[in-house]
Parts: C-alpha cells; structure tokens; sequence
C-alpha cells in the first residue's frame, strides 16, 4: 500500500499514494490507517493528491478514520481530485472532515 | 446484424453509418476483476464523454458491481458461488445507458425503493449504507427485473447540462 505517513509536531500528516480507495483496498487501508492515527492521537492532515477515484467503500474506510480521532480532533482532507470530492460531497460527508485547498507549495512538493 | 441501407437514410435519402462507443464484457464478481474493467470502460469511452461524466459513470458503476461482489454471492441454490456478471453500455445522445444482470443472489427490493441518506452526527457516523443512495442518485430511469436465478438492472448516467451531444 503506498502510503507515506510524516510526524510533524503539531500533525501526522499522511500522503496516499494510491490511486484508487475502493473496494479492493478499503479494507487494508483502513486497518493499516486506524492503528496508525489511534497511536499518534494528535490532529491528522490527509494528503490525497494522487487518489483518482473512491468509492463509498473506500468513503467508509475514510469515516472509520475519523471516528478514530475524538470529535474535536481534525482529520483534514487536502488536495482532493474532483471524482473524490464528489463523493464527499453527495454524501454530505464533507461536513464531518476539515477540507481545505492545498497550498501552492504543498502542490510543488508532491 | 447490419442494418439495411433505408435504416440508415436521412432526410435526403444520404446513407450515414451512425455508430456510437459501446462496451460489452463479461466478467466474474471479484474486486480486482472489477477494478480492470472499470479501467477498461474510461479507456473506451474517455474520446466521446466527458471527464465529469466518465467519473460518475465511473463511481455508479464500481457501486453496482461491488454490490454483486459482496451480497450476490452467496447464492439460494449454491452458496458462495462467484456469480458471472454479463456488462453492457451504449453512448446514447442524452447519455450512457447501461444495462448489467449477474446470476447472483436476489436484489432486496428496498436496493431499489428511494432512499435518504443514512443519518450522520459525530460520534454515530455510518460507514456504509451509501452504495445505493450514490447509485440512485447518479442515474436515471433505473429499473430492476429478476428472471429465473439473473437479476437484471438497468440505468443511464446523463451526460452534464454542457456536454453536447455528439
């Protein structure tokens, strides 16, 4: 599973390198994510760039992370690719993560 | 079956040869086989439809076909048999219309009844329960039949209100 996963300081911030979150990963994305996220217990930024598509397995795999963090704990979502963020956003989904742009140099780092 | 040449005339008695991207596939109800197939179905169609169209026929799609992957198997008659799925999708002018039958266990019938969004509030948030909801909300004229041990869907994902037909 591509993955890479960074500890700042003040975050984790984890870059998927995958470019599909669907069924046949969902599973192990979230098992492998949730151990990961539950042992650093800080807030959580979420790189997803290169995932080019999701579906509601893999937005159900997203939704286990989240519950995963306490409620005022923010899983942030950046750089989500228009097939995903529709997901999100039909689901009403988008209101339960902090979606924010990337930055300019967030994009020319990756 | 080729179509005679009065079929194809126009108004001026021109003979055109309409064809249109179509995709037919048959496939077994396994995740990884879906995965390719999706991949096939953008290779298809990505010169005639456009991206935003592509991803939600994209997205409708995956939801149909995990379905069957994940509750067809299990079949009355044969239990956790893979059940065969037979795939077909025509470019129509106003969109994509898809047509899908697996020989798996029965649909339940609220898969098709409308449906709400599973209620959200932090910390009772829903991890599933949006496969259909996102299905019947992407496509249109969406119909189910059973016939013997096949189940038959069928749908259309429109095209975008920008997206001429061509």
């Amino acid at each position: 599973m591509q993955l890479l996963v960074t500890d700042t300081d003040t975050h984790l911030v984890i870059t998927v390198n995958e470019a599909r979150i669907d069924a046949a990963i969902a599973t192990r994305f979230k098992d492998k994510l949730r151990e990961t996220i539950v042992r650093h217990r800080k807030p959580v930024e979420m790189r997803m760039r290169a995932v080019e598509f999701m579906d509601s397995s893999g937005l159900g795999a997203m939704i286990a992370l989240r519950k995963a963090l306490p409620e005022d704990m923010p899983l942030i979502l950046k750089g989500l690719t228009p097939n995903v963020e529709r997901v999100f956003r039909l689901t009403r989904m988008d209101t339960v993560f902090d979606i924010r742009p990337e930055t300019e140099n967030e994009e020319q780092k990756e | 079956m080729t179509s005679n040449p009065r079929q194809n005339a126009e108004i001026q008695g021109r003979v055109t040869a309409r064809t249109q991207p179509m995709f037919h596939r048959v496939l077994r109800a396994h995740p990884q086989t879906v995965r390719d197939t999706l991949g096939d179905i953008r290779q298809r169609f990505r010169e005639d439809v456009s991206e935003d169209t592509l991803g939600r026929l994209e997205l409708v799609l995956a939801e149909v076909l995990n379905n069957v992957t994940e509750h067809a198997g299990t079949g009355d008659a044969v239990p956790s048999r893979t059940p065969s799925i037979h795939l077909c999708i025509v470019r129509h002018d106003s969109g994509l219309a898809c047509a899908i039958t697996d020989d798996g266990a029965s649909l339940p019938d609220d898969c098709i009844l409308p449906r709400i969004l599973p209620t959200a509030e932090f910390p009772d948030l829903p991890e599933g329960g949006f496969g259909w909801y996102l299905i019947q909300d992407l496509t249109q004229a969406l119909c189910y039949y059973r016939e013997e041990s096949r189940n038959f869907l069928a749908f259309s994902v429109p095209f975008a209100y920008d997206e001429a037909s061509r």
